[in-house]
């Protein structure tokens, strides 16, 4: 009995920093380290949270460069079960597609699987397609933005939270969720799943010998998205104005005041 | 419940320099290591002034010289005094080197690298919360509820040293045994940075400042020049800043990048990273009753193992030294059969033969005489002021000893100002 | 964020230039209260580095995102007032050039 789950995990440059050089105008990446992608650690989280209620196992699986190893290592430091790192060059260049096509052809490997679960975006590209995607390759229900899931008669209860209510849907097994972001708090890495890391390298690797995936599926030639022309976005140009004074209401009163001019309404 | 989770021959609470040195030499030794840290990765908590003395390292890595992530080989000292604008600097430059620039993270980073190839094993992520004892030995760590059983703990955790004060193995830290170290790495074109300092490539500037660099609070500020970077940061007693702070440290800190020289010095710079430290100022006055006891020994910052002569500050040296030594320990009482105090006690005696407990004695004096505010107030605005009248000449030049004379007048006596100065040379 | 000769930078742009993993829940936490009630000096908005602690009507406003984790404001808070620990998996501040 129990749930078997596989979380999907992206390795992503940590994008909360933005340190622009002002000579060039690009982005600064000498020394900016990767983290896993901040949605997927909610993810991991609802996982385990389910794993602790039902039994099962959790997988992750990561489409990435080697050095994505650091990212799995951390969510195994969560406790998840077994952790996969695919990583061929051959898988490079990859868009949502290829990358959900690989995905699926992996998680195909590893049936029987009763509940996929991912985050429902990544801080890099937020496309939000890959659950989508790779549940229409898997042919099996999917649903985004969920907070919270029961297991119940052999069906997914997942919820999802709108402004005014909060929707219960229904699914069967196995199916995918994709999980809205801070919906939980990730839990802190322990010392003994860690450990165990460190102590027994239980990190798999697949490469494309492993999936035997057509090159015309995969990587940059699986790749049929093109971006057509990238348009710098247009600046508004900035008022310069500054409130000088101390008091707070004062403030705010200012500040309404000067939206008020530039046509904010009130309803 | 505390849940066991595994048993080794050493616990290394920290992979900074201290740490990651303990856990090198022990390894190759053949003793079975893990180092807890609880960065993302070895070094990412890290952060000092920028210089590191080269001897020691040497002696602990046999492959430190062609190996270390080393920026550059300091070949010029600079130290001097500033008022306003105005600065009287004392310069030595030599071709020889004792000492590098360096960053402490990719240091730190390649310590535990060499101590991760020796065998240790480093766990990294995870915060030690609390020593694991048994009838009041330390027989392991605690985090989360996870204990890691060992024979022996070193306890390598840093200047906060929280472990040791839960344990009741030291008081409360206090603003006195503290400084507070803030720096900015700034990052410049190599040959800007050659041409501005008068540096050969590979060469190094270590540049320390006194006067009204520190918004009135006793203290200094430092800078180095590493390979593309600029580290220029201030360092101020924290005792003292409690009493007389009147702006906030970072703004003092800008007020300095922002005026004469330093405006000029680090044109086109870009800020590459804000960062903020304490260092351990008290020296042995710090250190814990006993460095040892059944089970446990303190290395580093967390024994309070930092030097300050005002000129220089030794830390990386005197914490991965100090690593060394408690390996060495280990090492011995190992072959003694257990690590009850009485056989770690080896660790304290070894520390006196070095150049740790002997310098920390040495320059025992100094500590108090640094953080006199004449030496960071008066001092510079009297000789800045003679070497104006020295230097500023426009139809008469002065005697030294008129000079003198005129600048003392109405701050100290010249008597008072030998005493004192003599009283500083002594204790340096 | 660029350093230009003679212009001062805010410590918020200072921040922004280092790396961050900023954890959901706080990892210090401070007992407004007694710096409401026992605290005239507040010298920890002026020495926090990070510029954590701000004056607020009448108290202290702390945020912890910025925390250099340096301990200062453990030190110097001459009334217990903060509960003060390290982050959990490896988060907060990443030094690369520390």
């Amino acid at each position: 009995m129990g749930l078997n789950m596989i979380v999907a995990v992206k390795w992503v440059p940590n994008t909360q920093i933005v340190n622009i050089d002002p000579t060039t105008g690009t982005l600064i990446r000498e020394g900016i380290p990767s983290i896993v992608n901040p949605h997927d650690l909610n993810a991991v989280e609802l996982a385990l949270r389910l794993k602790e209620k039902y039994g099962g196992t959790v997988t992750a699986i990561s489409m990435a460069p080697p050095a994505a190893r650091a990212g799995l290592e951390f969510i195994m430091g969560m406790g998840v079960d077994r952790a996969i790192l695919i990583t061929d060059k051959v898988f490079a260049g990859a868009d949502t597609l290829a990358t959900s096509y690989t995905l699926a052809k992996a998680i195909e490997k590893l049936k029987p699987y009763d509940l996929l679960i991912f985050g429902h975006e990544t801080i890099d590209s937020s496309t939000a397609h890959i659950g989508a995607q790779v549940a229409s390759w898997l042919k099996i229900p999917y649903i985004y933005y969920v907070i919270d899931t029961e297991y119940r008669d052999g069906y997914i209860f997942a919820k999802r939270r709108l402004e005014k209510k909060i929707e219960i849907y229904k699914l069967p097994i196995p199916c995918l969720i994709a999980v809205a972001m801070r919906s939980n708090e990730p839990r802190p890495i322990k010392l003994e799943y860690k450990l165990r890391v460190k102590l027994e390298n239980p990190l798999e690797v697949w490469t494309n010998n492993e999936l035997q995936l057509s090159r015309a599926c995969i990587g940059l030639r699986g790749s049929p998205t093109r971006v057509e022309k990238a348009v710098p976005t247009p600046t508004i140009p900035r008022k310069k104005m500054k409130y000088e004074g101390q008091d707070v209401k004062e403030a705010v009163k200012w500040l309404v005041d000067k939206l008020l001019e530039e046509g904010l309404k009130i309803i | 419940m505390l849940n066991i989770v595994g048993k080794f021959d050493v616990v290394v609470v920290g992979a900074g320099p201290a740490g990651s040195s303990a856990a090198y030499t022990l390894s190759k030794n053949g003793f079975k290591v893990v180092v807890i840290e609880r960065g993302r990765t070895a070094g990412s908590k890290n952060l000092y002034g920028g210089r590191v003395y080269s001897k020691p390292l040497e002696e602990i890595y046999p492959e430190f010289k062609r190996e270390a992530p080393i920026e550059r080989w300091v070949k010029r000292e600079r130290f001097s005094m500033m008022v306003g604008g105005e600065l009287l600097t004392l310069e030595y430059y030599s071709r020889n080197s004792t000492s590098f620039t360096a960053y402490l993270s990719r240091l730190a980073g390649w310590m535990a690298q060499k101590a991760e190839e020796a065998g240790a094993i480093i766990v990294t992520d995870v915060r030690v919360d609390d020593l694991y004892t048994e009838d009041g030995i330390v027989k392991g760590i605690v985090s989360g509820g996870d204990v890691l059983k060992a024979d022996v703990v070193v306890d390598a955790e840093g200047v906060n040293r929280l472990i040791l004060e839960r344990h009741g193995l030291v008081p409360k830290l206090l603003p006195r045994q503290v400084a507070l170290g803030v720096k900015e790495t700034i990052r410049l074109d190599k040959q800007k940075i050659e041409d501005r300092f008068g540096l050969l490539p590979e060469e190094g500037l270590a540049w320390f400042i006194i006067g009204n660099v520190t918004g009135g609070l006793p203290g200094g500020a430092f800078l180095y020049t590493n390979t593309t970077t600029v580290s220029l940061g201030m360092v101020v007693f924290l005792e003292e800043a409690c009493k007389k702070v009147q702006k906030h440290v970072f703004d003092i800190l800008e007020d300095l990048r922002t005026s004469q020289p330093f405006s000029d010095i680090l044109k086109d710079g870009v800020l590459v990273e804000y960062g903020a430290h304490l260092t351990p100022e008290a020296g042995l006055d710090m250190a814990p009753k006993k460095l040892y006891t059944d089970g446990l020994l303190v290395v580093g910052d967390a024994a309070g193992f930092l030097l300050n002569l005002g000129y220089t500050v030794r830390g990386v040296d005197f914490a991965a030294y100090s690593g060394y030594l408690a390996a060495k320990t280990i090492i011995k009482a190992h072959s003694e059969g257990n690590f009850k105090a009485e056989n770690l006690s080896v660790y304290q005696k070894l520390l006196e033969e070095s150049f740790i407990i002997r310098e920390l004695r040495r320059h025992r004096k100094i500590a108090k005489l640094l953080r006199s505010s004449e030496l960071f107030t008066t001092y510079p605005e009297i000789f800045v002021d003679v070497a104006r009248k020295l230097f500023n000449i426009e139809y008469t030049s002065p005697t030294l000893l008129q000079s003198i004379r005129e600048s003392i007048k109405g701050k100290t006596s010249l008597l008072s100002l030998i005493v004192k100065m003599l009283s500083l040379v002594r204790a340096l | 964020m660029s350093v230009q000769a003679l212009k001062k930078i805010k410590i918020t742009e200072a921040l922004n230039t280092n790396i961050w993993d900023v954890d959901s829940r706080p990892h210090i936490t401070v007992d407004y209260e007694k710096c409401r009630k026992l605290c005239d000096k507040k010298i920890c908005t002026l020495l926090c580095p990070a510029g954590c602690y701000t004056l607020s009507d009448d108290g202290i406003l702390f945020s912890y995102e910025g925390c250099l984790e340096c301990g200062t404001c453990r030190i110097v808070c001459p009334h217990e007032a903060v509960k003060w620990d390290y982050p959990l998996s490896g988060r907060g501040v990443q030094y690369r050039f520390g």
